[in-house]
């Protein structure tokens, strides 16, 4: 049989085997990756020199106070309703043209980083799980830090980037059903600091949300801030690192995994696709975080001070969330509104063609020189507080060539 | 942003940036960015292109759950008309994705989706039983 249209008419064959994404963006122009490496370049080394000789970030003391007031607990009453309405979907949904996977994957994945780099915090003021009572029966243990979040958050994105079958409603059922009963189980043992350590979701935003320029003092006052700022109020807690190379490494892998070499790997190697596929982004994860390890060995050893591992994660943040934006930018306008439209059952097609592929790599570029921009000059701050003054230029330098590292890493997973 | 404001003894380190800077091209040439070797002519499906207006064809076999040639990149010009031929050993269905075509495979017999190439993209050309993807369809 020859259909000349295929059977483009029936809708019926829909089978979500690889995630939510109908499309993926095409390679970015070369004369595009050149510049954007070569703006990088430019700017960490005048950074070098150029910038501040004293620290002028003033973290959680820094803003403008704003009277605003968010009603939490509706806010969290209404994210409850979109979760149970998304487990509706994704329980009694049918197979085809389920919106339970593009609501998770799509709204709720990726929608958050715009709605944290906005409004800040987002998902701690309208985490669920917070309606629970804030009544610790022990202290969180100091030392666990960031890393039930960075575990989490590794958990997730291998159900997206590895799993058999990642946008399958029985995947993401076992997956939140796992979630769920970590988040209560470590919400009635030690409250709602939990949920701001433990909680991936909560912890992913809240970093995103550290860029906005709305943002809280240390006693809850909110202000209008530098996004700068608020960068610098990220608190270093064991994990934190950890947490940003999981979000780097995932995201990386993410672009990795469609180029065809991989592809080829993936289905016809030994290891098969789940194998291979977890390797690759165990791999990628760990790549990221030896980098990031040896260069602030370095930098510890140029700049004569030691610990200095977790002090510097903050300035991570604006780089992965540039990954983000680079990666999702386009699935969050086109398979954004596929969700709305299947979530709401409208009648109304979903127009892949609305955006143009240079408004794409333009995008796309501009968020990994930004935030390599932003990720430099945190770092150039914290140096100069951190080190001794004779040596925080030359203690920066490996810093830059960490960033440099990803920067072009990134820009090169654009090309593939 | 106020980035660029007080000047720290900037001329001083002059000596230092140029050293370092060539020795971050060493470094960042040797991590191997900046290549697309991965999408070089030869890595993707041998395509009868023609002239940019003309046709692209392919064809492309599955036996015992191995694609032949190997998943590669088939790259179109927006507007161009593809065709793409597919034979299976076994039963099965190939869809092209964001197109939405889809075409039934019986074994041994090869099917052809033949559409204009009207959406920009990357697109998985893939079949639905076995969950192989035949090629990435990139219209520019």
């Amino acid at each position: 049989m020859t259909p000349d249209r295929g059977e483009a008419g029936s809708p019926a064959v829909m089978v979500l085997a690889h995630g939510v994404g109908e499309r993926g963006d095409l390679p970015i122009p070369m004369f595009y990756a050149y510049a954007g490496a070569f703006a990088a370049l430019v700017v960490s080394f005048l950074a070098l020199g150029l910038l501040w000789a004293d620290s002028r970030f003033r973290g959680d003391r820094a803003g403008r106070v704003v009277a605003v007031r968010v009603p939490a607990r509706p806010a969290r009453v209404v994210a409850l309703v979109a979760a149970v309405h998304t487990l509706g979907w994704l329980v009694l949904g049918p197979v085809t043209g389920n919106a339970g996977p593009y609501l998770v994957y799509v709204l709720f994945w990726v929608g958050l980083v715009p709605a944290s780099l906005l409004l800040g915090p987002v998902w701690r003021a309208a985490n669920p799980f917070r309606l629970l009572p804030d009544r610790a029966r022990r202290t969180y243990p100091r030392r666990l830090g960031y890393h039930p979040a960075a575990a989490g958050l590794l958990a997730f994105t291998w159900m997206e980037l590895a799993a058999p079958e990642p946008a399958a409603p029985l995947t993401l059922l076992i997956f939140f059903g796992l979630y769920a009963a970590a988040q209560l189980a470590g919400t009635l043992r030690y409250g709602h600091a939990w949920l701001e350590r433990g909680d991936p979701f909560e912890v992913y935003s809240t970093l995103i949300g550290h860029l906005s320029p709305l943002g809280r003092r240390a006693d809850g006052t909110r202000v209008l801030r530098n996004p700068f700022d608020g960068l610098d109020a990220v608190r270093p807690a064991p994990g934190l690192a950890a947490t940003v190379c999981v979000l780097l490494g995932s995201t990386a892998y993410d672009g990795f995994s469609t180029t065809p070499a991989w592809v080829d790997a993936l289905q016809s190697g030994p290891l098969g696709r789940v194998g291979l596929g977890t390797l690759g982004l165990l791999a990628a994860v760990a790549g990221v975080a030896l980098l990031y390890a040896a260069c602030l060995g370095a930098a510890g050893l140029i700049g004569g001070t030691s610990g200095l591992s977790g002090r510097f994660a903050h300035s991570l943040v604006p780089i992965a969330v540039g990954y983000l934006i680079a990666h999702y930018f386009s699935l969050l306008v086109i398979e954004g509104r596929h969700a709305i439209i299947l979530a709401l059952g409208l009648d109304a097609g979903v127009d892949r063609d609305v955006l143009s592929p240079a408004a794409i790599a333009t995008v796309q570029v501009l968020a990994i020189v930004l935030g390599h921009v932003a990720g430099v000059v945190a770092a150039h701050d914290r140096s100069v507080r951190l080190l001794p003054p004779a040596r925080a230029v030359a203690g920066q330098i490996p810093l830059f060539v960490l960033m440099i590292c990803y920067t072009t890493g990134g820009l090169t997973l654009l090309l593939a | 942003m106020r980035a660029v404001r007080t000047l720290v003894c900037g001329p001083v380190f002059v000596p230092v940036f140029v050293p370092v800077s060539v020795l971050v091209f060493v470094v960042v040439a040797g991590c191997g960015p900046l290549s697309a070797t991965h999408r070089d002519p030869g890595n993707g499906h041998e395509v009868a292109t023609g002239t940019p207006s003309g046709q692209a064809e392919v064809a492309i076999t599955i036996a015992r759950g191995r694609v032949s040639p190997p998943p590669g990149w088939l790259e179109v010009g927006r507007g161009q008309r593809v065709g793409i031929t597919v034979t299976s050993d076994v039963a099965d269905e190939v869809h092209v994705h964001g197109y939405d075509l889809a075409a039934g495979l019986r074994p041994g017999v090869p099917a052809t989706l033949r559409f204009t190439a009207d959406l920009t993209g990357v697109f998985e050309v893939e079949t639905h039983g076995s969950e192989l993807v035949l090629t990435q369809l990139a219209v520019r």
